[in-house]
């Protein structure tokens, strides 16, 4: 049969080298064929995920900030400082932690999505205007985020001032001087061309973009055990060869940056400078509760105890 | 079924069936062949509404607003009359202005529809008063604002940067050369359009005159004051620049020279609202329709069987310029570059072509793509707000597509047209 | 009337934008049910307006918003959303009961009267049927999207709040063009709309 998988990014972005070997995969282990279809080409990120709820697309990739308008606690990515900061910590977190690979499945499956698996992107990072080293350095900055109250909540209280604009307008808006900042993983400043408009990286270690793989659930129930054994192989293949193009993949998008724009400056802050902005995370978690209730308490709960078991399972 | 749609679209188009039928049926007729029946219905609709829900596109009814009341009010009239008092003399000068107002306002704006309405409705009167004829003018508006994918902010650049991974600050300096040597050939036309037609000039004015012109017209100079200086100065996007035009207008028109009553206020913004329907409706079957498109992966399949990976530079340039003029004939342009680009980048990146000057040249059919008929978003706005028959609208279309295909071709064989800027702004 | 190229009314037409024309509603319909029509196109024409308005303030205000208060309205783009969902839909049947929508009637205009009045009937009844059908599909897409229980990231309130004007739109437009089909059938003119005589494109016709 013919699968269609459609994902967020370009084709030589994360999520499309994802897709890229997932499909490679399926096609040397089975019969079928996949079609891929990049950002945009089958509408916004909410309109791919409708189709694969409808069924016209078999697979989907979709971040889960994004699937907060549909599952809030999907929203939990967005706590600040809630994810690994050390990248074995975060490999490690990805493939035990409990409130992935139990927990999300089930809020899925009550949407008709069959969960395939969830995977880091790259460390967060803002581009500004001036040199940031704490809060206050963000104080009236105008920065843009996506429309989602959690990171809005974040920014403010970073001190900044948190200026929604859609995606098509950032480039030109900083350029002119309307907004001074925004935020994206590593990889995507390097292909957006962020850098171009902006002089100042700063990573503060407060979020790893993540985003999550899953089929529509009729269908896949629908398959012969074998097929669905290609499946779940060619996504723990795709997985663990999105996890190795991880390696380096920031410091190599930086490094790019750095050519292309050898005035660029990069701060990678230290640990004392984040503790003023790990110090909000706290009054973004509230938000979160307050948005996804006792269920978004108990996903937020395990996170925090998959992470405790991550870290003492790479430190020891 | 690419062959059955096209054919379907075309017959219902020319039996005189409202525009937006054949374009929802050669969609419809789509998804129920892909999908055996209706059971996919919704993803249509899903899709007709994902078309108009863009932000950008809310500058659209923004300017259409903001240009109505100016034009019914007395802001466009002083406007123009400053500009003829120092353009009116000469044979062409009128329809020169009119090119330039619509390649600089349509730089700034990045809108080519707002463009059509803005410049378009205060000029396209006193052009049609000034002995032009309306098919010259409707033309030369409607591809004079095609002028604005080329000049930055540019979004078709933006959007072919990122997906094909090129500088976005390179591709806005590329598209400057060619927008600027368009605006040219225009003028030379237009010049040689007026004396042919003998389109008769005005006295020339006296510098008093003048100076009284430009006095009359303070006020309403504010107007690209808040464009220009607004979106460069990095105050408003372009959408919050089209609203503060809609405000200023207001306050020029009701509390200013009091030329529009509340009454008219109303009925302004009815007949926007009325304009922007129509047209959107248009946007949105249009989306609808480029979905089925994408799905059904026909570009895929056209492509894949004339053997481009064979083929040297100068033919893959051609290549890549017939694909998206066609492409851009029937489907929304942004949605053109993010299907094609993809398929052309192995091509691209084995002939060493300069990704910068792909990119021009893709923007620049882009342009000619939505002012060509039989579907260009340029076409229905200009049919939408002037309210003249479709034929006539595209009757005097065909020496600009010319001026623009030789463009084009010119762009193939002297790529320095686009990269004589960027080489110079990147030496080194 | 059949409107051959003419570069004679070309040359002398002055008058161009109609822009000073008021759109005055009349129904097609007797009775009762006409002067429902005529509350409908009065709702269409007010919501029109009151989009359009609301658009511009909601724009300025976020502008404003973040000069002077040093804060965006962070609901400002989906509003401008909701509001383009509810222009568009109320406005394709007020465009229909005006007669407004783009069509190339190129081949149409060369008919003697007798196939223009067929062809029309034809264009109206299958435009009709059309509409009709988008109409349901719409609101099978809203009962689905209901279901999902989708909301919006800011305003956090249903999707399908928002889209309710399509299924309405797609519907009212249905109904105009039915009655386009039957006042053709009925009378002996040939209307463009309920509202418009065939004549689209030349500045002495307009609202009946
Ligand atoms: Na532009
Ligand atoms: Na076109």
């Amino acid at each position: 049969d013919t699968w269609r998988y459609a994902f967020e990014e370009a084709m030589e972005e994360v999520q499309g080298k994802y897709a890229q070997k997932f499909k490679e995969e399926v096609e040397a282990n089975s019969d079928h064929e996949v079609q891929l279809f990049p950002f945009g080409t089958l509408g916004e990120s909410a309109d791919t995920m409708e189709q694969a709820q409808a069924g016209i697309l078999q697979f989907v990739d979709q971040s889960p900030g994004f699937t907060g308008a549909l599952i809030p606690e999907a929203q939990v990515f967005f706590v600040p400082y809630l994810l690994p900061q050390d990248q074995d910590t975060l490999f490690e977190f990805f493939r035990n932690s409990v409130a992935i690979n139990e927990m999300f499945p089930e809020l899925y499956a009550e949407q008709g999505l069959e969960l395939l698996t969830m995977f880091p992107e790259g460390e967060v990072c803002m581009t500004t205007q001036e040199p940031v080293h704490s809060p206050e350095d963000l104080n009236e900055v105008k920065f843009r985020v996506m429309t989602n109250p959690l990171l809005v909540e974040s920014y403010e209280a970073f001190g900044a001032v948190p200026t929604p604009l859609p995606w098509g307008e950032v480039y030109g808006a900083l350029q002119t001087g309307i907004i001074q900042g925004q935020e994206n993983p590593g990889f995507f400043l390097e292909s957006t061309k962020m850098y171009e408009v902006t002089d100042v990286i700063t990573c503060i270690g407060h979020n790893n973009f993540t985003t999550a793989v899953m089929a529509n659930k009729q269908f896949y129930d629908g398959l012969p055990e074998e097929d669905q054994q290609v499946i779940q192989n060619a996504t723990d293949a795709a997985f663990e060869y999105i996890l190795e193009y991880q390696q380096g993949l920031q410091e190599e998008s930086l490094d790019k940056i750095r050519e292309a724009k050898p005035e660029m400056e990069i701060n990678i802050l230290s640990e004392e400078e984040r503790q003023p902005f790990m110090d909000t995370a706290s009054q973004v978690e509230e938000e979160f509760i307050g948005m996804a209730g006792d269920s978004g308490q108990e996903i937020l709960d395990q996170m925090k105890q998959d992470l405790e078991d991550a870290r003492q399972a790479t430190s020891g | 079924m690419a062959a059955t749609l096209f054919s379907i679209m075309i017959v219902l188009l020319l039996l005189g069936f409202p525009m937006m039928i054949p374009l929802l049926v050669g969609a419809a007729v789509g998804f129920v062949t892909m999908f055996g029946g209706f059971g996919q219905m919704e993803t249509m609709i899903q899709q007709m509404i994902a078309g108009i829900r863009p932000a950008s596109l809310i500058a659209v009814p923004m300017f259409i607003f903001a240009a109505d009341i100016m034009t019914r009010g007395q802001s466009a009239g002083r406007l123009i009359d400053m500009v003829m008092a120092f353009v009116g003399h000469v044979r062409g000068g009128l329809a020169v202005s009119t090119a330039a107002a619509c390649t600089m306002f349509g730089a700034v704006s990045g809108s080519t529809q707002a463009t059509v309405v803005a410049v378009g409705s205060p000029l396209r009167p006193r052009m049609l008063k000034a002995g032009y004829k309306d098919s010259f003018v409707l033309a030369l508006i409607i591809n004079s604002a095609d002028i604005a994918f080329l000049i930055p902010p540019s979004i078709g650049m933006i959007i072919y940067g990122v997906v094909s991974g090129t500088s976005i600050a390179e591709l806005f300096i590329a598209g400057i050369g060619p927008g600027l040597l368009i605006l040219v050939l225009f003028s030379i036309y237009s010049i040689i359009y007026a004396r042919r037609h003998d389109v008769p000039t005005e006295p020339k004015s006296s510098w008093a005159e003048r100076g009284r012109a430009v006095q009359g017209a303070l006020w309403p100079l504010g107007f690209p004051a808040i464009i220009i200086g607004g979106i460069y100065g990095g105050i408003f996007s372009p959408t919050e620049a089209a609203a503060a035009c809609v405000l200023y207008a207001l306050i020029l028109e009701v509390i200013v020279f009091r030329s529009l009553s509340l009454k008219g206020v109303y009925e302004t913004a009815k007949s926007t609202g009325l304009i922007t329907a129509v047209v959107f409706i248009l946007v949105a079957a249009g989306a609808a329709f480029s979905w089925v498109i994408s799905f059904a992966q026909i570009p895929q399949a056209i492509l894949s069987g004339i053997g481009i990976s064979e083929m040297g530079p100068i033919a893959v340039l051609f290549v890549i310029s017939i694909a998206f003029f066609i492409g851009c004939m029937f489907v929304d342009p942004i949605v053109v570059i993010l299907i094609l680009v993809p398929i052309f980048a192995p091509v691209v990146q084995s002939t060493g072509l300069d990704p910068v000057l792909v990119g021009t040249i893709i923007t620049l059919q882009v342009a000619i793509g939505s002012a060509t008929p039989p579907f260009g978003c340029d076409i229905f706005t200009a049919i939408a707000v002037f309210k003249r028959p479709y034929i006539e609208v595209i009757r005097g279309t065909p020496p600009f597509i010319v001026i623009l295909l030789g463009v084009a071709v010119a762009l193939i064989y002297f790529p320095q047209i686009a990269l004589f800027l960027r080489d110079l702004a990147f030496a080194g | 009337m059949t409107r051959p190229p003419d570069p004679a009314h070309d040359e002398t037409q002055t008058t161009t934008t109609d822009t000073t024309d008021t759109l005055d509603d009349t129904s097609a319909l007797p009775g009762v049910l006409g002067t429902i029509d005529l509350m409908v196109a009065r709702i269409e024409a007010v919501l029109l307006a009151a989009g359009v308005l609301l658009m511009a303030a909601n724009t300025v205000a976020n502008v404003v918003g973040r000069y002077v208060f040093g804060s965006s309205i962070f609901f400002s783009e989906e509003l401008n959303r909701i509001l383009i969902i509810l222009i568009t839909f109320a406005g394709i049947s007020y465009a229909a009961r005006h007669g407004r929508h783009i069509r190339m009637s190129a081949i149409y205009d060369t008919l003697p009267p007798r196939g223009r009045k067929v062809m029309m009937i034809l264009i109206a009844s299958v435009t009709a049927l059309c509409m009709f059908g988008l109409a349901w599909y719409a609101f099978g897409f809203i009962r689905t999207s209901a279901g999902q229980g989708r909301l919006l990231p800011s305003l956090q309130i249903p999707v399908w709040w928002t889209l309710i004007w399509a299924p309405l739109g797609f519907t009212l437009t249905g109904i105009q063009y039915a009655l386009t089909a039957y006042k053709n059938i009925v009378e002996d003119d040939i209307y463009l709309s309920t509202n418009v005589l065939e004549g689209y494109g030349t500045d002495e016709e307009r609202e009946v």
